[in-house]
This record gives C-alpha cells, structure tokens and sequence, in this order.
C-alpha cells in the first residue's frame, strides 16, 4: 500500500498537484485499501488494474482532482486569440522559441568558424575541434586528405591578438548552443509529457 | 472495434466504461458514500468493476462537473472519509441517464432479438 500510494505521490509532484489535494488524495486512497485489507481483501479490490500502473493512475487521478484548482483563461477576443492560446499553453511556445535561437547560434557558430578560420587557427580550431569540419578528424572515417591549410590560413588582420578573443567568444557561442539545445528538449519532453498526460484522459 | 469484437472481456469494458458514471451516480442516490464504499455497493449489485480499473479518477470527474458534492466526515472512529453525494445537477443527469440507458438497452434488445429468430431454425 504504502509503495503504491509513494509511487503515486511522487507522480503527483512531478505534475506540479498542490501538496494539500495529494495529501487529501493519498488519505483517501491509503484508508479506502487499508479497509478492504482489514475485510480480508486486498488493494487490487480498491483499485483494480489501476495497482499495477501507478503513475497511470495517478496522472488519471490528479487530473480530474486538480481540474477546479487550473486558473481558467478569460474568453479573449477573436484577435487575441492566438496569444491567447499561446499564454493559457506557453510550452510548445518556449520550446520553439528555444529551439529557434538554438539553430540561430549554431549558425553564427558554423558561421564563425568558417569565415574566422581563414584568418586564425586560434579561432577555428577548437570550434573545429567540436564541429569536425574538414581539417581536422573526418566525421565519417577517412575521407580525401584535405589541405589543413585551406581552413587554416592564418590571416594577417587577426592573427596576431585576438586569435584568443575570437576563440572564447566562438566557444562561448558554443556553449550556449549545446545548452539552448539541451533546454529546448528538455522543455519539449515535459510539455510533450503534459500533453499526453491530458490527451490520455 | 474489432478487438471488441473479437474479444468478449474488451465488449464488456467498453459497454461499462459508457454508463460507469451512471452507475455511481446511482448508489449514490442510496445515500452518502466513500470511494471504496461505493465500490461494495456496487459489487452487492453484482457489477465486480475492479477488473476496470479504479473508479477514483470518474469520481473526480463527477465532482468536477458538478455532479456530485463532497464532504469529510469521520467513519466508525476512524480518519475523515471524503463522502460523495449527488448534487441536484447529478440527480438530473441520472434520471435523465436511466432513461436514455432503457431506451438504449430495450433498442439493442430489439435488434439482437431479431438476430436470434433469424438464425434459429
């Protein structure tokens, strides 16, 4: 009973119910089982199939339970109605907004990379290094030897000191388009997640 | 469908999960009840819904609605029970249901009774 009931409280917080309507919801389903244990029955009496799909349950359970709790959206008007939509479910906004600035950034990224590479190795080679564009170890095994020099022409205009500027700036591009990328899917599972939490019901 | 009809466990579900609120709505109108209590009337009944899956999630939906009312009241000395009883909204939609189910039921009737003489010698 007690694994069962964690199980579906875990589940409960991961959805974001308030702890008061869990507690309420975990009281209920603990002394409804434990009356049917003590009539010689079991908790399978009290929940059926349920018991052997908690999570299910409890995504089944909180979503009617918490339903009054959701803030409803005023009726907007029909102009609106497209931002409208977009407040009342922010997630596939966020996500796509993420997921745009991400390729943004991995363009000024590849970008960078290319057109600084002709004048500085100090900027291209660790974004090189990430991208494995041709010059450095081949993405696909041995390929045709490319002149590294191509790539790797050191330039008169920034050769000399910002070779290093050029090369935190691209890497710093580069982080933030890992951890945009990250983000983004991140929020795209949890609002994928949430999605067909309520299509299921 | 056609797992429902191939498979006689999955007709059953299918035609309980269409008027399992119903159902609860009318041992309600016995009296006040818990979740689990509502489960022992309906199984005195003779409608074993435990195979379904839990009735907790379709009593949400009916407070939801405003279909039944709630309150918390102790049991026989032991920790508050949350008690649902049927709104008069849920007192509509029942009687309401129960006719629409006859109707249903005495149609349905009808056409597997015409099915039965056709294939009777």
């Amino acid at each position: 009973v007690n694994e069962f009931v964690e199980e579906c409280r875990r589940e409960w917080k991961v959805l974001g119910v308030p702890d008061s309507i869990a507690s309420e919801m975990a009281l209920d389903l603990t002394t409804d089982i434990e009356e049917a244990e003590a009539e010689g029955g079991s908790a399978e009496d009290v929940l059926g199939s349920s018991l052997f799909d908690p999570r299910g349950f409890a995504q089944a359970f909180a979503a009617k339970a918490s339903d009054p709790l959701v803030p409803s959206v005023p009726s907007a008007p029909r102009t609106l109605s497209f931002l409208g939509r977009f407040s009342s479910r922010p997630w596939p906004l966020l996500a796509g907004t993420l997921m745009i600035l991400t390729v943004l950034d991995a363009m000024v990224a590849v970008a960078a990379a290319v057109v600084l590479g002709h004048n500085s190795s100090a900027v291209a080679a660790p974004i090189q290094r990430v991208l494995r564009l041709p010059g450095s170890s081949p993405l696909f095994g041995p390929g045709p030897a490319t002149p590294p020099a191509r790539f790797f022409m050191p330039g008169p205009l920034f050769a000399v000191n910002h070779g290093g500027v050029f090369a935190t700036l691209a890497l710093a591009v580069l982080v933030v388009v890992l951890v945009g990328l990250g983000l983004a899917m991140l929020v795209w599972f949890l609002w994928a997640r949430r999605h067909h939490w309520h299509e299921h019901q | 469908m056609l797992w429902c009809m191939t498979n006689p466990g999955g007709r059953r579900s299918q035609l309980l999960r269409g008027v399992l609120d119903l159902c609860l709505l009318a041992v309600m109108s016995e009296g006040p009840a818990y979740g689990y209590e509502m489960t022992k009337r309906l199984k005195a009944r003779g409608l074993s819904i435990v195979g379904e899956g839990s009735i907790y999630p379709l009593l949400g939906r009916l407070e939801h609605d405003g279909l039944v009312e709630t309150r918390r009241a102790a049991s026989n000395g032991g920790p508050p029970r949350k008690y649902y009883s049927l709104s008069p909204e849920g007192e509509r939609v029942l009687e309401a249901g129960v006719k629409e189910w006859q109707a249903t039921r005495d149609a349905v009737d009808g056409a597997l009774d015409l099915v039965k003489e056709e294939v009777s010698p």
